[in-house]
Parts: C-alpha cells; sequence; structure tokens
C-alpha cells in the first residue's frame, strides 16, 4: 500500500508537471467559470436576503382627506387597529406629515404645502407582508380616505429585474463549467494519449484499472481544487470590497457557504472529468 | 493448464478468426503456434490474454474457465502470464532495471521483493551490467531479452510469445529461443507464435497449425510446414 502511494503520488505530480501549459489552462478556465458561479450564488442570496427584508419593512400608508373629520379619523384608526391583518399603525398629524416632506422634497414644492393642505397618515405593517394590497383595498373605500400606497409594486419590479440578472449569470456560469469540464477532460485525455504505451504495458503485467486510474483521478482532482481556491479567493475578495447597499451585505456564513459550494464542484468537476477521460483507454 | 473448447470467434467486420477450435495444452508444455499472416494465431494468444472474447465455446486456463472471469478480476489472471511481442513494447523512459521492476510495481510487490528479484532475472538474461542503460541504447537482441526478463519476473504458469524473434537477427533469435527454453524448463507453459522455419523445425516441440481460422495440423514433434509449393 505504502509502496502504490508513493507511486500514485509521484505519477500524478509529473504529470501535473508534464503537462503544465494545459494544467494552466484547465485551472484558470475552472477558476474563471467558479468565480462566476459563486457570484451569481452570492447575487442569489443577496437578492433573496434584500427582498425578505424589503417584504418585512413593507409599509402600507393610509393617506386621510386633508379635509377629513376628526369622526372620520377615529372610525379609520379604530378599524385599523381591531383588523387581524393590521400588526400595528403609527399615526401622523398634518404637521408631522409636512415636516417629512421637508425631508424628502426639494425647497421650491414644499414650500407651496402648508399644514392644512397636508393629509394626516397611518403608517402601517401589514401582519404578512404579502397582505399589503389586501390592506391597500380594503381601507381604500372607506369614508375620509384619500389613498391607500405600499411600495409593493416597486418591490416586484426590482425583484423581476434581480431574477433576471441571476438567469443570466447562472446560465454563463454553467456553460463556462461545461467548458473548464472539457478542457480538463482534453487535458487528461492528452496525458494518457501521451502514454498509452504505458498504460497497455501496465494493463498487459495485470495492473488493475484502479491502479491506472487513480493517479488521473488525483491529476483531475488537484486541477479542479486549484481552479476552485483561486474562484473561491474571488469570491471572498467581492465579498470584501464590492460596496453593496445594506440591505444586500451578506454575514461570513453565506460567504463560507458560498465556497464550500464552489471548492465541492471544482473537485468534483476535476474528479469526474478526469474519470470519464480514462475510461476509454482502460477498455482492453 | 490452457483447455480450448469449440473456439470460435468472428470479428465484428465478418473476418472468420478461429473456427472451432479444440486444443489442450498440459502444463509445462512448449507450443509453436504456426500459420500464415491473417490465420488466427493472434487472435488465439488474445483470448488467451482475455483481450478478447470467444464467440462460441470455452477458454479454459488453470482449469477455470476465463469467460466466467467477472472483469474486475482479469488484471489478475494476467499476472499468470507473461507476454513477449515482436515490438517488445519496453517503456522508453524506463531504465532495464526500471522496466523490470515496473511488472512487479504495478501489481504491488514490496520494495524488497523488487530488488531481489529483478537482478536475478537480468542475471538469468544476462543483462546485469546494462541494468541502467535505456532501452534505446540495448540492440533489438537485448531489447527482447528485457521483455522476456518482464515477462518472467513474477513467475507466471504461462509464457506467450507473439512472434518475439520476428524483428531479429538469427543469433539473437538463438539467444531468445534458448531463453524460452530455459524457462520452459522451470515448469512454466509456453505458446510461441512464429514464422520462424529455421527455428520450429530445429526445436521439434508440439506444432500447431493454423489456416484461416482452423487448425490444420496438432503435432507432437512437429516441423514448420510441408515443403513450399504443396497444397493441404
Amino acid at each position: 500500500m505504502r509502496v502504490y502511494f508513493r507511486y500514485a503520488f509521484k505519477e500524478t505530480f509529473s504529470n501535473l508537471w508534464r503537462n503544465r501549459m494545459m494544467t494552466i489552462a484547465a485551472v484558470l478556465c475552472v477558476a474563471v467559470s467558479l468565480s462566476l458561479v459563486g457570484s451569481a450564488l452570492l447575487l442569489k442570496q443577496s437578492a433573496a436576503q434584500a427582498s425578505v427584508l424589503w417584504q418585512q419593512g413593507t409599509r402600507v400608508t393610509v393617506w386621510m382627506q386633508p379635509t377629513a373629520s376628526a369622526s372620520e379619523i377615529t372610525s379609520v384608526r379604530s378599524q385599523l387597529t381591531s383588523s387581524p391583518i393590521v400588526k400595528n399603525c403609527v399615526f401622523y398629524t398634518q404637521a408631522q406629515d409636512l415636516a417629512e416632506a421637508k425631508k424628502l422634497l426639494p425647497v421650491n414644492e414644499w414650500s407651496v404645502l402648508s399644514v392644512s393642505t397636508m393629509p394626516t397618515s397611518f403608517r402601517c405593517t401589514p401582519t404578512v407582508p404579502s397582505d399589503a394590497f389586501l390592506v391597500q383595498n380594503t381601507y381604500q373605500p372607506l369614508p375620509g380616505v384619500y389613498q391607500v400606497t405600499t411600495p409593493g409594486s416597486q418591490i416586484r419590479e426590482m425583484n423581476k429585474v434581480i431574477r433576471v440578472l441571476q438567469i443570466v449569470f447562472l446560465a454563463l456560469a454553467a456553460v463556462l463549467l461545461l467548458s473548464a469540464s472539457v478542457l480538463i477532460l482534453n487535458t487528461i485525455r492528452m496525458a494518457i494519449f501521451a502514454r498509452r504505451r504505458e498504460v497497455s504495458v501496465m494493463k498487459l503485467v495485470g495492473a488493475t484499472n484502479w491502479f491506472i486510474r487513480i493517479p488521473y483521478i488525483t491529476e483531475g482532482f488537484i486541477q479542479g481544487l486549484m481552479g476552485a481556491i483561486v474562484a473561491a479567493l474571488a469570491v471572498t475578495a467581492l465579498h470584501t470590497w464590492y460596496p453593496l447597499h445594506n440591505e444586500f451585505q451578506l454575514n461570513t456564513s453565506a460567504l463560507i457557504g458560498t465556497n464550500a459550494v464552489v471548492l465541492i464542484v471544482g473537485v468534483v468537476i476535476g474528479s469526474v472529468g478526469s474519470a470519464i477521460a480514462i475510461r476509454r483507454f482502460l477498455d482492453v | 493448464m490452457i483447455r480450448f473448447e469449440n473456439v470460435s470467434k468472428t470479428y465484428k467486420n465478418g473476418t472468420p478468426a478461429l473456427k472451432d477450435i479444440s486444443l489442450d495444452i498440459e502444463k509445462g508444455e512448449f507450443v509453436f503456434l504456426v500459420g500464415a499472416s491473417g490465420s488466427g494465431k493472434t487472435t488465439f494468444l488474445r483470448l488467451l490474454l482475455r483481450e478478447e472474447h470467444p464467440d462460441k465455446g470455452r477458454i479454459l486456463e488453470a482449469g477455470r474457465d476465463i469467460g466466467d472471469l467477472p472483469k474486475w478480476r482479469v488484471p489478475y489472471l494476467r499476472r499468470n502470464i507473461g507476454c513477449v511481442f515482436q515490438d517488445f513494447r519496453l517503456l522508453p523512459n524506463k531504465s532495464v532495471f526500471e522496466n523490470v521492476a515496473f511488472a512487479l510495481e504495478v501489481i504491488g510487490r514490496p520494495r524488497s521483493t523488487v530488488e531481489s528479484q529483478v537482478p536475478q532475472i537480468l542475471e538469468l538474461v544476462g543483462l546485469t551490467d546494462k541494468s541502467k542503460n535505456l532501452p534505446h541504447e540495448l540492440s533489438g537482441g537485448e531489447q527482447q531479452r528485457v521483455a522476456v526478463a518482464r515477462a518472467f519476473v513474477n513467475r507466471p504458469l504461462i509464457l506467450l510469445a507473439d512472434e518475439p524473434t520476428g524483428n531479429l537477427d538469427p543469433s539473437n533469435s538463438e539467444s531468445i529461443m534458448a531463453l524460452l527454453e530455459r524457462i520452459n524448463r522451470t515448469g512454466t507453459t509456453v505458446v510461441m507464435a512464429t514464422h520462424d522455419k529455421a527455428l520450429v523445425d530445429r526445436m521439434r516441440r508440439r506444432v500447431v497449425e493454423l489456416d484461416r481460422g482452423e487448425m490444420i495440423r496438432d503435432q507432437v514433434r512437429g516441423v514448420y510446414g510441408i515443403d513450399e509449393g504443396v497444397t493441404i
């Protein structure tokens, strides 16, 4: 057994060295495609996290008519607080709404506003984020209500864009991954082709298939691993340095998970690619 | 040791290679396989190595039907069969010693065995002083002796030789034959396919002649063939 380990080790590294140009090409190809896969995964997680955060923060704003009477306001307020689909509500007076408008709008726009033209409003959180539209439809027709707004449609729009982006990224990554596997397969095939004589002699003197196969599989494994390590570094760099808005910023465990996926995929591609490449040469 | 029972083999392109061959070879026998090119000699040897499967019939080696052997057992079968070829099949980037040692390393023999067995076998084939040379530094005859050493180093039960003297001059052929005889005397069954008429005639061993896949002769103390020009 020990003899064999030494043999396999020696074979693997002499093969890697002998085909170093192909090795570099394969490693780079794996690195690039896995970087994309990793980035796509990160983006996907970011987007998922952001959309959850947005949904949790979904506010339904019930704007009252500026002219709404006190009784109308009280009635809406009591219906909001007793409704099971509304978690909680904050009441904004006309003065508070004006103050908010001053913060949000440019001077020339808010300067035409006055307390009496401002609506009072309820800032409500639905119990279930997806009920935002239900809340909207329920309170829209009540007397004294001017308008009920939710940011839902913008979120949906954003999610759609993100989903398309994810698909594009993943498709690109899949194509690159495929080309990386083919390249590894080819590298190993060339390595074996150059040594088919040796392989045939090995078979002749009674070497088992695994004896012949293992050094080549190890070679593919190492190529995949090296590519995956480079890709993991790239993904980590992206995570660390690329400025993302707070909602998108992922924690370290998500990064570690992504890198684990990248490493596993790299190693599997390398090993399986070379196992496929060698199969034909072992058939005698 | 070797038993063919009604063995037929036809290649995919339709050429019949062997037709209904039945044959017994005892342990320790020396058998010449003669016949024109394409008569089925090489197929005969390939069947013994299980590089090919017969279409019909059974082949037994050491009492076992090799057709029943699962695929993963084939390497173990080959460890009991040494092979020598016309083109030597040495590894060009390994020295004589390494080429012979390779046969032992591949089947997982420990280093101590390699170090005791290889010099012994190199002495048998008379190449002790060339053990560090690379194959291309040797003559054809010497290369073939390395190949014989490699085939015999793990003491197989059977030695197959496919025209081992085909590339050699008469004196080198002579020394290879002497070597094979010596190996045969240790109890190893030797099957040798050859075109070398003079050699077969002189050795007076069992001769099996194939013609277009059919066994047309099996003589205990045979010669290569009836004089040219006479059809059988």
